[in-house]
């Protein structure tokens, strides 16, 4: 009989493989690694202070709330700043300098928090942001996961033709009619809910490589969109079950041995080449 | 009618002035080839007419009205190089980009009408044969003619293509040019073309506009290629010359003009 938690982590998984495996080309196409370590960044300022907040009121259910409302608003600004004419670099900079130190500032106060309010639920420990917690995913944060999944994979499904234009021409996409300012303010935050909605699961170390490296190889691999997207996606929920398994009989973290095995297939790949 | 009217226009970047004080008229119909050494503000003019660079004062009318009102008649090609080609597109996915964006936000799937003219603009550049090889694969000058199919699609009145010739090789170039002239007669689209090589395009352009920040000179190839003029933006080693009934033009330091500015 195979354990609930195992099973849940195994549902948990197919899902964040599907988002993170159907984004990760666009990433790489766009460009957007850079983007994507600054968002995943803000996530871990929300989660900070979405902590904060729940010790205070008593209620750790709005911490994914707090991180997917600071990523987002984290996201806007850049796409912001890049409308007013200044390079993705300087915009990312900026924000991140201020997110970077709001994270530091943000875990002092936590900890004096945290000393006043000894007893909360193990599950919330700010750690499991970090490495990821796979096998602590609870139901209910898992209806969420496939439910905000489903509707963040309808968006990138529904709009992936257009990311690809803007990604490849946006004076194109602008001359002809289309309003880049608008696809990307929508892909960008479809990066920031997807990294708020899974973050507590693959943890935030990991996070950057899994949501880049498996786009990366496909690209070496393929050059025809469908293959790269399909090469993707398998890759990511290979790694992902896989490492849930390895991880299962030996207790290693899972995020850690699906981003070890990810390097590995990469640097064969450049070395090969 | 004229298609373009520009009545002392100057276009700004943040207060610096990259183009003064331009004049010009361009009839519909007619083609303009517009020439200048590297930073002379070509490219600015090109954007600027396109609707997609805002900062200028004077009047400056497409088609009588201003660039952004207009901007469903006018079609502008990049130079190439400014395209991502890590994106896999095939050629027909390039060129029917130039036709979904007038009417949804959403493209899941490409309409079937797009598709459709989409190859008919692939056939009027002679390429239909490898609508859906990758765009990343092929040469220079065929992507150019993609990149030419893609601003067909929406049938502008207005073409302004930025340096198309450049990048390629020779015979490429000749490849592009053909299809240009064959775009000016049979469709009669007004066109500006920015070029470093006026060679290839003497045949279809009317006017030519010689730019350095200032108007230069502004005329008929006839009146603009000659020797006195070209010197005072190419150098004094430049020379128009005439075989038969064709002009020519030989630049001669456009290299030396590259290397000063890096
Ligand atoms: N985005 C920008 N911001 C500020 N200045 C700019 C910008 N783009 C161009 N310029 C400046 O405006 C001037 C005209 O540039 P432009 O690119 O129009 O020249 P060009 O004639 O197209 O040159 P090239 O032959 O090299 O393409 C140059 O001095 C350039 O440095
Ligand atoms: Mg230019």
């Amino acid at each position: 009989m195979i354990p609930e938690y195992l099973l849940r982590a195994f549902l948990a998984s197919i899902m964040i493989s599907v988002l993170l495996g159907m984004l990760s080309p666009l990433i790489n196409m766009k460009g957007l690694a850079f983007l994507t370590h600054a968002t995943f960044h803000s996530l871990l300022f929300g989660a900070v202070l979405g902590m904060i907040l729940g010790l205070l009121i008593g209620n750790l259910g709005i911490i994914i709330w707090v991180a997917l409302v600071v990523t987002i608003f984290v996201v806007v600004t850049i796409a912001e700043i890049e409308n007013r004419g200044f390079t993705s670099d300087t915009a990312i900079g900026i924000i991140s300098s201020f997110v970077a130190g709001a994270t530091v500032l943000g875990f002092g106060l936590l900890y004096k928090v945290m000393a006043s309010r000894p007893y909360f639920a193990l599950s919330e420990s700010i750690v499991s942001y970090l490495t990821g917690e796979v096998f602590l995913i609870t139901i209910s944060d898992l209806e969420m996961l496939i439910f905000g999944g489903f509707l963040l994979f309808l968006a990138m499904l529904f709009l992936y033709r257009d990311f690809l234009y803007v990604s490849f021409d946006p004076e194109g996409v602008e001359s002809y009619g289309g309003n880049v300012r608008a696809y990307l303010m929508v892909l960008y935050i479809i990066v920031g809910a997807i990294g708020a909605l899974i973050v507590k699961t693959v943890g935030l170390i990991t996070l950057q490589v899994v949501a880049v490296l498996p786009g990366a190889i496909a690209m070496m691999l393929s050059d025809d969109l469908r293959k790269i997207v399909g090469i993707s996606l398998f890759l990511t929920l290979c790694i992902e079950i896989l490492s849930i398994f390895l991880a299962y009989a030996t207790n290693i973290p899972p995020s850690g041995i699906a981003t070890i095995l990810l390097g590995i297939i990469y640097g064969t790949l450049v070395f090969k080449k | 009618m004229e298609a373009v009217k520009a009545e002392n226009v100057n276009i700004y970047y943040d207060g610096y002035i990259a183009v003064e004080n331009l004049t010009f008229k361009l009839e519909e119909g007619e083609t303009l080839l517009l020439l200048g050494p590297n930073g002379a503000g070509k490219t600015t003019l090109l954007r600027t007419l396109a609707g997609f660079h805002k900062e200028y004062t004077g009047k400056l009318f497409v088609f009588g009205k201003s660039p952004q009102e207009v901007k469903d008649f006018i079609s502008y090609v990049p130079q190439s190089h400014t395209l991502n080609e890590r994106v896999p597109l095939t050629a027909l996915e390039v060129v029917a980009m130039g036709g979904i964006y007038k009417k949804s936000f959403i493209h899941f799937k490409i309409p079937n009408e797009i598709l459709k003219s989409a190859e008919e603009v692939l056939e009027f550049v002679g390429l239909r044969h490898i609508m859906n090889k990758p765009f990343k694969e092929l040469s220079g000058g065929q992507k150019q003619r993609v990149l030419l199919a893609r601003a067909l699609i929406s049938n502008p009145k207005l073409l302004l293509l930025d340096e198309p010739l450049s990048a390629l090789d020779p015979s490429a170039r000749v490849e592009v040019a053909n299809i240009l002239s064959k775009i000016k007669k049979e469709k009669g689209i007004t066109m500006i073309i920015t070029t470093h090589d006026v060679n290839p395009l003497t045949e279809i352009g009317d006017k030519i506009m010689l730019l350095n920040k200032q108007l230069v000179a502004f005329g008929t190839p006839e009146e603009v290629l000659r020797d006195e003029i070209i010197s005072r933006v190419y150098g004094p080693l430049s020379k128009a010359i005439k075989i038969g009934s064709k002009l020519y033009c030989i630049i001669g330091d456009v290299h030396i003009h590259r290397g000063e500015r890096r």
